[in-house]
């Protein structure tokens, strides 16, 4: 049986109680969410904290608000909760979508968003919707609060530019232009307890319900040290007519601009490939979406 | 150091001191004598360990017994009345959905879960429900029809 190592924990009930443990505590404290990743982590010995600091009692990180048209969630929300939310499943589809097939319902009632960023996987399920809609993270420690876009926030596998004292408290997503449309696509060798072989999210936008594409991004996850745009297949879709041709060109280009390794889940040429039909389809919902069909 | 926590399971309350790197599985079992919650993998891929903790199904494998003071919790020994099985139990035994058995208790508990929240389920449903409850025995197919048929039953 898989038994943790012994630590002590810490319990903060105000974000500012917690700022000041991380500040004291330094590198040897780890910060416990949904405890779905950490723990198992530690249970293989990979990672032996000194201290757990556990968040779900802080106040205000546990739901949803509206900020400036768009939405801030707060990062210990459960993942569950962002398939539930009908704001989220109406507005957000991209990451309800997303969130909807992130490990399995016993995983999705425990692992929070803010967890499924920090742990910075390439396969993750949440950044790359999130990246696609341009969201913002909102970091706290002692001394005051950033804001990070989530395209500055991963520097490559488990890396991000989060600070051993800071915690992050929100997710912030804008309220997405008219005529905007999204799609998440995962591959997996089965439908649950899965980790994406090739991940696509879309989204486009249109500058009426039959007019050109305004602004396009397409985020590839499983294919890169983090997920990453395809940033030449976005600027070949702008200011153009949204065709099949279009995004059968845009997929094609997606496709060279990853690259992935060879694993248990695939090959990098095979993922390759999939990155060109995700791509594709995704495109064509999202379009379908942002036409308002 | 311990820490003095307080559980409510199966209705019933419990106080008591545990240390920080024991799991709710692990209490539950070594602590409390409740042992119907399974511990199969215990890092939350098979779902062995599944209770349901304020309204929902977790793997108890993956949560501190710390993090769930204050809370309330079902294990499989508080699904049945006395001695009357709850339906989904009664359905698992009338459809032969029980092989080994390691399984069943954390299946019953998702398939309870499920059915608290929506009565009525599609076959998908609850098969998507159950993703998170392996059988190494394979038989979902009998799982998935007790799950079924215990939704008739339960409307009654």
């Amino acid at each position: 049986m898989h038994l943790l190592p012994g630590f002590e924990y810490y319990e903060p009930k105000e974000i500012s109680e917690a700022c000041k443990l991380l500040s004291e505590l330094k590198a040897s404290a780890k910060i416990i969410a949904g405890g779905t990743d950490i723990l198992v982590n530690m249970k293989k010995g990979l990672l032996i904290p000194r201290y757990l600091v556990g968040i779900s009692r802080v106040p205000g990180l546990n739901g949803i608000e509206p900020e400036n048209g768009g939405i801030s969630i707060g990062s210990h929300l459960i993942v569950a909760k962002l398939v539930e939310f009908e704001i989220i499943r109406k507005k957000y589809s991209l990451l309800s979508k997303a969130a909807a097939v992130l490990g399995s319902p016993l995983i999705r009632n425990r692992a929070t968003i803010g967890g499924n960023i920090i742990t910075a996987r390439p396969a993750a399920d949440l950044p790359s919707p999130l990246l696609a809609m341009g969201a913002r993270v909102k970091l706290k420690n002692k001394r005051g609060e950033r804001e990070v876009s989530l395209d500055a926030f991963f520097k490559g596998p488990g890396q991000t530019v989060i600070k051993p004292d800071e915690i992050m408290t929100k997710i912030v997503i804008d309220e997405a232009p008219p005529f905007t449309g999204g799609d998440y696509l995962k591959l997996m060798h089965r439908r649950s307890l899965e980790i994406a072989i090739v991940a696509v999210a879309t989204r486009i936008t249109l500058d009426g319900p039959n007019g050109l594409v305004k602004d396009a991004r397409i985020i590839l996850s499983a294919v890169a040290p983090r997920a990453i745009h395809a940033a030449s297949a976005e600027k070949a879709l702008i200011g153009e007519r949204p065709t099949v041709k279009l995004f059968e060109k845009a997929a094609a280009i997606a496709s060279t601009e990853c690259t992935p390794i060879d694993d248990i889940r695939g090959g990098a040429e095979y993922r390759c490939a999939m990155v060109e039909i995700l791509t594709k389809r995704t495109l064509t919902t999202a379009c379908k979406e942002a036409k308002g069909k | 150091m311990k820490k003095l926590i307080t559980l409510t399971i199966n209705k019933r309350s419990y106080e008591l001191a545990v240390a920080p790197n024991k799991t709710l599985a692990q209490v539950l079992r070594e602590e409390l004598n409740l042992p119907g919650t399974k511990i199969g993998c215990g890092i939350g891929d098979c779902g062995a360990c599944t209770v349901i903790l304020d309204g929902r199904t977790v793997n108890s494998c993956l949560v501190l017994a710390v993090q769930a003071n204050g809370s309330e919790i079902t294990t499989i020994e508080g699904v049945a009345e006395g001695q009357n099985l709850h339906p989904v139990q009664q359905a698992f035994v009338d459809h032969g959905a029980i092989q080994c058995g390691f399984c069943t208790p954390g299946m019953v508990l998702s398939a309870k879960n499920l059915l608290d929240r929506n009565p009525r389920p599609t076959e998908s449903q609850i098969r998507e429900a159950l993703s998170g409850n392996l059988c190494r025995c394979t038989g979902y197919q009998k799982i998935v029809e007790a799950v079924r048929a215990a939704s008739g039953a339960a409307k009654k």
